[in-house]
């Protein structure tokens, strides 16, 4: 982990690869700081705390979230836009008996365009390899007991989709209005490894 | 060119492993499962990482049951590949 | 090709572990080669599965003993130098005066 070891030297070598690139005109003067500050200012779990907390009190928006992420995730604002391309962002609702998981097993895929940069434990060799065959011990892991008859379904996105788990809606909740139910929802939930 | 496949259709994941990479990953190949929806048109990944021309090719969600996967299990997985990565398996489940 | 990457559902991984209050990234190098990859990908040195072959060809055992970023960058000068942009000494800044 790069926390626990000294990265003094790669940091120096990722300086001096900026420094040639710049100097050879594969990389314009400022270009990337200007990318970092972008990328800091993109994505964020509080997006889809949003859109979810949207679902939860307005059922044709989530059913067009369902049937059509990109599209009604543009109602409230936001996009999938934020890479090379767009990409297709998939949403998938958990439900009484039916939990959601995602995962990307090669590599890291990940709705960063919406959410932001993926926790380190999703990215892990731990979490890839285990979550797509025991899911139920994954999310132990996490303090999360599902109960036996809850059936779950792991998202592996092995290609262009991105996915977002759409978190059932807590108990007693009525009262509360859209900005309290968006601040209940984390970005575990978003992944599925917490229940809201 | 018409999809080669529709939700509902049985299929079975191609078992050999390519010498490049690819996005099927190994657990699970060989394996039969579910097309479960589609996900639209893509470049294949196996030809864009060794710098090929790629038309544009359906991708499905495809399902699988764990125990199908791993022999143990009572979850499932659900992939999303590339037709080039399918096989029909003849099992006739769609009404 | 199976390789390293290809982690799914295999055995012996420990406990998932989360960190407390993770920052985005643990140091400012890491932003620069999230960057640096986002420049490189948009000026289409290389595209996106190139870049996760470069990955994945990494010799196993510096994979797995690799950071996350530590493998990005790896595989961004793997990549600029087999495209020509820089020869590996260049990258390594074994020229300009030693």
């Amino acid at each position: 982990m790069s926390a626990t070891h000294d990265d003094a030297p790669v940091a120096a070598r990722v300086r001096h690869v900026e420094a040639l690139l710049e100097q050879r005109g594969w990389l314009a003067p400022g270009e990337i700081d200007e990318r970092i500050d972008a990328f800091a200012a993109g994505g964020s779990p509080a997006h889809g705390a949003a859109i979810t907390a949207r679902a939860w009190v307005d059922p044709g928006f989530r059913a067009r979230l369902l049937a059509d992420a990109n599209t009604a995730i543009g109602e409230l604002g936001y996009s999938m836009a934020g890479g090379l391309q767009e990409q297709q962002l998939t949403v998938v609702a958990n439900s009484e008996d039916e939990h959601h998981v995602v995962v990307c097993t090669l590599c890291s895929c990940y709705p960063i365009a919406l959410l932001g940069p993926s926790p380190g434990w999703y990215r892990s060799e731990a979490y890839r390899s285990r979550v797509v065959r025991e899911p139920r011990a994954v999310l132990r892991d996490f303090g999360v007991e599902l109960p036996a008859t809850t059936r779950i379904t792991v998202w592996d996105a092995s290609a262009e989709s991105r996915y977002m788990v759409l978190p059932r809606r807590p108990d007693a909740t009525e009262g509360l209005d859209e900005t309290a139910l968006a601040g209940l929802v984390t970005r575990k939930g978003l992944i599925g490894t917490a229940v809201v | 060119m018409a999809d080669r496949f529709a939700p509902g259709d049985r299929v079975r994941t191609r078992i050999a492993d390519p010498p490049h990479h690819t996005r099927l990953p190994r657990y699970a190949r060989g394996a039969h499962g579910e097309v479960v929806g589609t996900a639209g048109h893509h470049p294949l990944a196996d030809e864009r990482a060794r710098g090929l021309a790629s038309a544009p090719r359906a991708v499905y969600h495809v399902r699988f049951r764990a125990a199908d996967l791993f022999g143990e299990g009572d979850h499932a997985v659900v992939l999303e590949l590339w037709e080039d990565y399918l096989e029909p398996t003849g099992e006739e489940t769609r009404p | 090709m199976s390789r390293i990457n290809d982690v799914g559902g295999m055995l012996g991984f420990p406990a998932v572990v989360e960190e407390p209050d993770e920052p985005a990234f643990h140091a400012d190098w890491e932003a620069h080669v999230v960057a640096l990859n986002a420049a490189l990908l948009r000026r289409g040195v290389y595209d996106l599965d190139e870049f996760r072959d470069a990955i994945e060809r990494m010799p196993p055992q510096e994979y797995l003993a690799s950071s996350y970023y530590e493998k990005w960058f790896r595989a961004i000068t793997t990549l600029l130098a087999e495209k020509g942009i820089a020869t590996p000494a260049e990258l390594a800044g074994e020229l300009a005066g030693g």
